[in-house]
């Protein structure tokens, strides 16, 4: 059968609109805020093999390290029609343990899975330390239950004795277990209409262009890699500190272009640290396929294609590729969006037009918990917070909002003093935090919490030393700022911090700018 | 009574009108400059001397966001808060853009002006506003000459009085103002505020262009189309402006909900392909709303028809990717240099490709009016074919396919992800390029049935002349599981039905002519997104059944809210009533086939009827293949599908 271009583009159309069905369904029937309102999720379709098809664009962290998972649940469950197998543990497909995927295999008559489906959506609590289960933690056991691959659904039935043994162990089991349901529909989804697929026109088709899509997307990513001019680019930043020691945290590549192949070097970075911010492999995966994704203009499926020709290097027992039993919470959110700097740096000396210089490299985590006492119940309230984008050899870069790694909502100021015992006091754009440049970085901004009850807030953040950087002579965007108020005596707070606060205290947090691009024009001298 | 429906929506201006029995339509090249003559020329030419009732679909207010030349307009808000409308979301639009760049606000930072004066959820004045703070900006209001004015305060719509006290204060300046707690009564400050904005934005040009219709058309009774599906008073839409945006294609909703309505399909899926877009609606029993609607990325929360739009239409180019895939749209050749086949295009567009097929008859284009370009099709279609090694009749199929692909999904969206079967529905299809699209569309979502109704070309206009006058009220209650008692919700929807119909007699609505539908819009305790129920003695459990039907569960062991009380007012006028045809039989008229000719069907050369639709008679019955001819648009009837016409002479075909 000959591969033709007509069909290639209907099946392109089609694969995508499976996984982003998938992900209709799995937005529709959630029930958490987080995954309602802040679309914390991604859905994928994969071949007979475990390489990815095609993945809904939600969110890019999980790019990278859904066909991981995909590969870990194959390996270690034998899934037959009906089971589903849930994982989550960061050291064997996982990024960290709020993420939870649900695989399913696709049967459609054969002996083997023709195609598996995936989803993976954040929950809102799996136990651990704090409410919320992003802690400035030193172990991964304190970060909360951790899921080997496990059969969650044997032969279309719920094992309800490893769900209730999960939900013992978080804060929020009625909410998880909506969550959970609305994984499973998805995934029902997703198999129903692969079937549909194979029905209308036959395995033997449907494979050939799933792989012949594969194909395409790798042409298409090597088109793009062969627009970078040959050589090694090297890049290095740090992260500000990991929250348990005071260190500055070392991120280096190494980048080789040969052709329309790259291969990055990871080896020149710092070994894993305590706090909680290591990366697992996954993630520094999902953070290089963000950018070499962004550099293709064609709007190509998200596949196994992609990553064909790129190859990565990294150190067991780094901070890009951490060693069980290290604290991974703050990996996916913050460590991420460095990987995505140092790899845009490296770039930036081969491509100056196309790579922006560095934008707010966090996502300001901030999460407040305790007893609200108009209700009488608990609350805990986690959001991230965005910033300044970079500069760009066309524009300035844009203000408040988020880049890289989350594209995640923000919560109404009505919505949020409604549902927590929070006054806000502020919420604007943090005026010239952008780097001056030709193109002047985008602008930070500033929340700001009076808690009007007595409560624990912790914030996980960077780049509150260390700022973006700006490019070509532009300059820095301004570091961000975390502050508190107490009986209106103003204290300046680290990057990462946990603090029990009282009522009518306040809560300041300062995003970073973007850095600028390009030398400041002078003014021009009479 | 005379009254006349006017659409200005798109190149012409579509004219429809109704006297007593009789009924008649009438086009007009649109005058963009001042869309307003037009508008005069054909009231001229369809009354003449005689009074009448005017329905006025306009694009004045949505032209006014797209071309960004509406008001200067300045925005007072609470103090530190006055970038919650350039804050946004604070997500992107797109992923994988390094160059993103939001729309930038409609009121720049230097026109944001901050007051103190803070409500809280409950109502309360934790911080006071007086009228010497407001006095404060005049003087930077007068400098910098502001032509209109939004208030947003946050929680408003739980105690208006600071946004009244600026009003109070800065009605001094005689300009527009537009306060949030009266244009949106909701939650949620950034839409609220971005739909005050907006309505602040178009108001004084609304306000500017019918003023001067009015005055032209003198006392004859005058009515504006609204988003929402209904219609409401020239003096209400220069005050409320925002409840106009997008209404020509809610024109078509109705047009086709009530068409439909009338010939027996009450549950249809609505097909609208045009030269560069194509909109879809979903239609089941009841006209679709939604309250998520944005125009150029900026949200306007009022309610609106539910109308899902793609990238892909007649104009729609096919080029080869960098992966050596055909891709069709979202680029359009537009109207210039338009489709090859229109004389001066070079790519190859889904009007080509239906010519080259055969499936437009070049003769017959727009009544012979256009002339279509054949001569150089071929070359270009071998070009391109041979690129992507295909003859060049695959390729046109391609290219049909792949643009029927991007449509079907659109389908898709609306139906399916909503928890709907397709197959349960008609395909309702009309604008100029749908007929040529329709049946393929249903076959490949399993549909058995495409209506393609009479006078596809000014449905829109028609649905203004069958529209009900609508005014939508709202107000954010926010009330917990205890607090929601029968009593209480009366409490809160007595001034919303007292404001309602006294509206609506304003408008001219007969007391009797009205009705009060009430909903609420209602969530679990902890959602973030709300259901609209309508508010019945068994309210709760409609709720537990609608989240059922929409999110696939339900639990009524959870703590309910009722988050907003909604109130539709409806002025329900006599429908003017479609003439019936007398009933002939199967067999068509001799005149009714025009021509014989050969049209590629799947690959394989049909000798294929040409007819001409007028000829039709009410009982003809026929197979495909064929291509029915009217004046603006061409119905192509596939082999697979069968033809019949209804007694209102709307084509309805069977697909097998």
């Amino acid at each position: 059968m000959n591969v033709n271009p007509i069909l290639m583009q209907v099946f392109k159309n089609r694969f995508a609109a499976i996984a982003e069905e998938m992900g209709v369904t799995l937005n529709r029937t959630a029930f958490s805020p987080n995954i309602k309102e802040r679309r914390d999720f991604s859905c994928a379709i994969f071949d007979q093999a475990g390489d990815m098809i095609a993945q809904a664009a939600h969110i890019p962290v999980h790019l990278g390290s859904m066909p991981l998972s995909v590969k870990a649940a194959i390996d270690t469950c034998s899934m037959q029609d009906g089971d589903m197998v849930m994982l989550n543990n960061p050291f064997q497909g996982g990024t960290h343990l709020p993420d939870i995927t649900l695989v399913a295999p696709v049967y459609t008559g054969e002996a083997e899975p023709s195609f598996y489906v995936a989803n993976r959506a954040h929950h809102s609590d799996v136990g651990g330390m704090t409410a919320g289960s992003m802690p400035l933690s030193t172990s991964i056991y304190q970060e909360g239950v951790i899921i080997p691959p496990l059969k969650i659904v044997e032969n279309g039935e719920i094992d309800r004795k490893l769900m209730d043994f999960f939900l013992t162990n978080v804060r929020t089991p009625l909410e998880r277990e909506g969550d959970f349901s609305a994984q499973i529909m998805a995934n029902l989804t997703g198999a129903q209409r692969s079937r549909e697929l194979i029905e209308k026109y036959g395995l033997e088709m449907v494979n050939l262009y799933a792989r012949s899509l594969n194909d395409y997307s790798e042409k298409v990513t090597r088109s793009a890699i062969a627009m970078i001019p040959d050589g090694e680019y090297e890049f290095e930043d740090f992260m500000d500190s990991d929250g348990v020691g005071q260190e500055k945290i070392k991120i280096a590549v190494r980048l080789e272009i040969e052709g329309d192949e790259a291969l990055l070097h990871f080896s020149g970075c710092a070994p894993q640290v305590r706090g909680s911010i290591n990366a697992v492999y996954a993630i520094t995966l999902s953070a290089i396929l963000y950018v070499f994704r962004s550099l293709v203009k064609e709007d190509i499926p998200t596949n196994a294609g992609c990553l064909r020709p790129l190859k990565v290097v990294t150190h067991k027992g780094s901070i890009v590729d951490a060693n069980f039993p290290a604290a991974v919470a703050g990996g996916n959110v913050e460590t991420s969006q460095r990987i995505v700097d140092v790899v845009l740096g490296a770039l930036a000396k081969a491509l100056p037009k196309i790579v922006p210089a560095a934008g707010q490299g966090t996502m300001n985590n901030i999460t407040i918990g305790g007893m609200d006492k108009r209700t009488g119940h608990p609350f805990t309230y986690y959001e991230t917070l965005a910033g300044g984008v970079g500069g760009t050899a066309y524009n300035h870069g844009e203000s408040a909002v988020h880049s890289h790694m989350t594209n995640t909502l923000n919560t109404p100021i009505e919505a949020l003093e409604y549902s927590y015992p929070f006054q806000v006091t502020e919420y604007s754009i943090r005026k010239n935090s952008g780097g001056k440049g030709r193109f002047n970085g985008g602008d930070g901004l500033v929340r700001e919490i009076r808690l009007l009850a007595d409560a624990e807030v912790t914030v996980l953040s960077e780049r509150r030393m260390l700022p973006p950087y700006g490019l070509f002579g532009g300059e820095p965007g301004k570091v961000g700022n975390n502050l508190i108020y107490q009986d209106s005596q103003k204290q300046q707070m680290p990057g990462k911090f946990s603090e029990r606060l009282k009522e009518g205290d306040i809560v300041r947090i300062e995003t970073p700018g973007g850095g600028g691009y390009g030398t400041t024009p002078q003014p021009e001298k009479k | 009574m005379l009254i006349i429906g006017v659409d200005t929506g798109g190149t012409f201006t579509d004219f429809i009108w109704k006297d007593g029995d009789q009924w008649g339509e009438y086009k007009l090249l649109s005058t963009p400059a001042n869309p307003a003559e037009a508008v005069l020329a054909g009231i001229q030419h369809v009354a003449a001397d005689r009074s009448y009732t005017l329905v006025h679909g306009s694009t004045v207010a949505t032209n006014a966001i797209l071309e960004k030349r509406g008001a200067l307009t300045a925005l007072v808000t609470n103090q530190k808060f006055e970038d919650v409308i350039e804050i946004a979301r604070q997500n992107r639009g797109e992923l994988y853009n390094f160059f993103y760049r939001k729309n930038p606000p409609l009121i720049p930072r230097e026109l944001r002006f901050g007051l103190p004066g803070r409500v809280n959820q409950a109502g309360e004045i934790i911080e006071e506003l007086t009228e010497a703070d407001i006095e404060t900006l005049l003087g930077p209001l007068t400098a910098a000459q502001v032509e209109s004015i939004a208030v947003s305060f946050l929680f408003s719509f739980t105690n208006p009085e600071h946004e009244r006290k600026v009003r109070k204060v800065l009605s001094r300046l005689k300009i527009p103002i537009s306060l949030s707690h009266e244009t949106l009564s909701e939650f949620r400050e950034y839409e609220r505020t971005s739909t005050t904005v907006i309505n602040a934005y178009v108001s004084p040009k609304m306000g500017r262009y019918l003023t001067y219709l009015s005055e032209r058309i003198g006392e004859q009774p005058f009515r504006i189309m609204q988003s929402n599906g209904g219609s409401i008073s020239a003096e209400t839409a220069m005050r409320e402006s925002v409840r106009t945006i997008l209404s020509g294609p809610a024109g078509g909703a109705v047009g086709a909900f009530e068409m439909g309505k009338i010939a027996g399909f009450p549950r249809l899926i609505t097909f609208d392909m045009g030269g560069t877009s194509t909109d879809v609606a979903l239609i089941d029993q009841t006209l679709p709303l939604t309250m998520e609607s944005s125009i150029a990325d900026y949200p306007v929360k009022v309610p609106m028809i539910d109308i899902h739009t793609v990238g892909a239409g007649g104009g729609s180019i096919a080029t080869i990717d960098l992966g050596g895939s055909l891709k069709v749209g979202p680029e359009s050749a537009g109207a210039d240099p338009g489709p090859i086949c229109y004389g001066k295009g070079t790519e190859i567009t889904v009007t080509d490709a239906n010519l080259f097929l055969g499936r437009l008859i070049p003769d017959h284009f727009l009544g012979g009016a256009m002339t279509l370009e054949h001569s150089t099709l071929n070359q270009h279609f071998e070009t391109l074919a041979a690129q992507l090694k295909l003859t060049p009749t695959e390729l046109a199929e391609g290219v049909l396919n792949v643009a029927n692909t991007t449509m079907e999904r659109a389908i898709k969206v609306i139906s399916v992800e909503r928890g709907f079967d397709p197959r349960e529905f008609t395909l309702f299809s009309f604008g100029g390029a749908g007929g040529l699209h329709a049946a393929y569309l249903a076959r490949d979502l399993n549909m058995t049935e495409v209506f393609i109704p009479c006078n596809p070309g000014i449905l829109s206009a028609t649905g203004m002349l069958m529209s009900d006058v609508i005014k939508d009220y709202s107000q954010t209650v926010m009330l917990g599981e205890n607090e929601i008692v029968v009593e209480t919700l009366e409490l809160h929807f007595n001034p919303l039905e007292n404001r309602g119909q006294e509206d609506l007699l304003e408008e001219g609505v007969a007391a009797e002519r009205i009705e009060l539908e009430r909903y609420l819009d209602m969530r679990y305790q902890g959602q973030s997104y709300e259901i609209m129920v309508p508010f019945s003695a068994d309210f709760r459990e409609q709720f537990h059944l609608l989240h059922e039907k929409t999110y696939g569960y339900c639990n009524r062991e959870k703590n309910i809210e009722v988050v907003n009380v909604r109130l539709r007012a409806l002025g329900k006028p006599e429908k003017p009533e479609f003439p019936k045809l007398p009933f002939v039989g199967e067999k068509l008229v001799a005149e009714a086939l025009l021509d014989e000719r050969d049209v590629v069907f799947d690959g394989v050369s049909e000798q294929t009827r040409i007819i001409s639709r007028e000829k039709l008679q009410h009982g003809n019955l026929f197979n495909g293949p064929a291509i029915l001819i009217e004046y603006s648009s061409t119905i192509v009837i596939p082999p697979f599908a069968a033809a019949r016409v209804d007694e209102f002479g709307n084509i309805i075909l069977t697909i097998n």
